[in-house]
């Protein structure tokens, strides 16, 4: 390589001040917002340093956000991890590799789709008199009426299974190519000693995959982050505060409720904080 | 194992069967009245209508949301490209001491919750009188689009044979036609998958476009989201036939992307 060369220089330093710029700005911005009494329908505001952070730890509506918010993650990153190494393990075991292209290419289709799109399609879907997915329920009860997104108890998992549906078949895809990249060796010794088909992936395959599919599971964690647009569109948060997670409710406070730009701020400066810290120690662990 | 691998294919196929039918049922009911949608009993038999795709693409704020949509991904991933590329490309072929840190960085901005970074950048596109504007969208895109194309074109680079450009380097070539002449041709087709997962992203994002628009600079899925705020006053074949136009562009991308998907893996293999 040349070594004398300003080539490093000059293609690195200007995009990383702009991403420096655009991010650090921003970010610094929303921590200065938090520290003010800003509201939408005023320009006049001054400073209260903490007392927006001290609310929001006496505001029940978002202490339940933080517990929506809990709950949406690990529904959907365990159920997309469960999809994904089930359906990556069954078509490496049973489709042919001509029917395993077909499946890659279906299984891709759902996680491209604009999240709103996809939230349209189940939310008619999921419709109780004209819904194609609450049909065969209608059928079978004879005319009964379930409708899963205005129920408290069901309406969190009718919205994360659009989730699962978008990054468990997508996942699928990934895990069935990790499982191909492995030598055959290992498998074939185990098939030797008899083991059973689900024995083999159980101790042999997946162990081997380990770090990939922790990485895979990193990204569904920053993935899962972004709900927003799923529930907006679905449910709204609702029914009452079923599902609303930290971001919705951050919206409405800041946006729809009372315009209150700075409490919303607090709110999304909280989340900023926990989730750099807790991916950077993940990341951390996943490298090392 | 037998019966297994009969259930094993029936699960599959019923995995595949889900992940398309509900679009396909979507893009069905575009071409139906109302009275062939809201029926008790699915109906697969129905006469065709084109009145919903024509109404949706008359009307302008539909069109006008196509066109921001449009504008704004197609800058921003351009944006994206011009200054993500190179800086991967250097971060892969002359990396230093912090080469490590940059790719943190760069992954870490996706850490960063949208709503955190919409409020204030609201507040700021306010104050500069930039608020609902095309120009706000892409600068606040282009954050996105650069971390991402950076991120995925770090490996496409390090994944040229360096005897290549090193050969490059004994005939002359200079660092710089190095890039153009070589890196860039060889790693062309993992690069096209990166930029193509880049405008994927953007076209999808909604949270940001939402916060930062209110009439003009509207994207196209915050126009799909507000046709059904009306309720089921809007006929569902017209909000079926916007679900279909707006999931139309990033469905044209399947093939580079599941190529891009392969190319990755094969890589690991070797």
């Amino acid at each position: 390589m040349a070594r004398h060369s300003s080539l490093p220089v000059t293609f690195i330093v200007p995009t990383l001040a702009i991403l420096l710029v655009l991010s650090m700005v921003p970010t610094l911005y929303a921590i200065v917002i938090a520290l003010q009494n800003r509201e939408l329908s005023s320009t006049a505001y001054s400073y209260v340093w903490f007392s927006n952070f001290y609310d929001l730890f006496f505001d029940r509506r978002f202490l339940n956000a933080v517990w929506v918010s809990v709950k949406w993650e690990i529904v959907t990153v365990v159920a997309t991890m469960a999809v994904a190494i089930g359906l990556g393990v069954l078509m490496f075991e049973v489709a042919s590799p001509r029917l395993r292209n077909i499946y890659c290419l279906l299984f891709i289709i759902p996680v491209l789709l604009p999240r709103v799109s996809a939230a349209f399609v189940w939310k008619f879907a999921y419709h109780p008199l004209y819904g194609i997915a609450t049909y065969p329920y209608r059928l079978l009860t004879g005319g009964l009426i379930f409708d899963p997104l205005s129920k408290p108890a069901t309406a969190l998992f009718a919205v994360a299974s659009v989730d699962v549906w978008q990054w468990g078949l997508f996942f699928a895809v990934i895990v069935l190519k990790l499982l191909e990249t492995l030598p055959p060796q290992p498998i074939e010794a185990a098939r030797l000693d008899h083991a059973k088909r689900w024995q083999i992936h159980a101790y042999v395959t997946l162990p081997m995959l380990k770090a990939p599919l922790i990485s895979l599971m990193f990204v569904k964690m920053i993935e899962s982050l972004r709900s927003f647009d799923l529930i907006y569109v679905m449910t709204r948060g609702g029914p009452g505060v079923a599902t609303e997670t930290l971001d919705m409710y951050a919206f409405s406070q800041g946006f729809i409720e009372s315009g209150k730009v700075s409490y919303a701020s607090a709110m999304a400066v909280l989340m900023m904080i926990a989730t750099v810290i807790t991916f950077t120690m993940l990341w951390k662990r996943v490298q090392a | 194992m037998r019966p297994g691998r009969l259930i094993g294919k029936t699960v599959l196929a019923f995995a595949g069967f889900m992940a398309v039918f509900p679009l396909l049922w979507t893009a069905l009911n575009s071409l139906k009245n109302n009275v062939d949608i809201i029926t008790r009993v699915p109906r697969l038999v129905f006469t065709p209508t084109l009145a919903n795709i024509s109404y949706i693409i008359g009307r302008d704020s539909v069109m006008t949301g196509l066109y921001n949509s449009v504008i704004a991904c197609g800058v921003a991933v351009l944006i994206g490209v011009v200054l993500g590329l190179p800086a991967a490309y250097s971060v892969a072929r002359y990396p230093n001491r912090w080469a490590g840190d940059i790719q943190f960085f760069v992954l870490s901005l996706r850490f960063l919750p949208p709503v955190a970074v919409a409020i204030p950048l609201m507040v700021i596109w306010l104050q500069l009188g930039l608020y609902d504007t095309l120009a706000a969208l892409i600068v606040t895109y282009s954050l996105l689009t650069i971390s991402v194309i950076m991120w995925l074109a770090i490996p496409a680079f390090q994944a040229v044979p360096k005897e290549v450009e090193e050969a490059a380097f004994v005939d002359g070539y200079g660092a710089y036609s190095v890039f153009w002449r070589i890196a860039l041709p060889v790693a062309a087709r993992s690069l096209t998958g990166a930029v193509a997962f880049s405008f994927v992203l953007v076209w999808n994002e909604f949270l940001i476009a939402l916060m930062l628009s209110s009439s003009n600079a509207k994207t196209l899925p915050i126009v799909a989201s507000e046709l059904s705020q009306q309720g089921m006053n809007v006929p569902w074949g017209i909000l079926n036939a916007s679900v279909v136009l707006l999931s139309l562009p990033p469905l044209l991308f399947l093939g580079v992307l599941s190529g891009f998907l392969n190319s990755v893996f094969r890589q690991k293999k070797t």
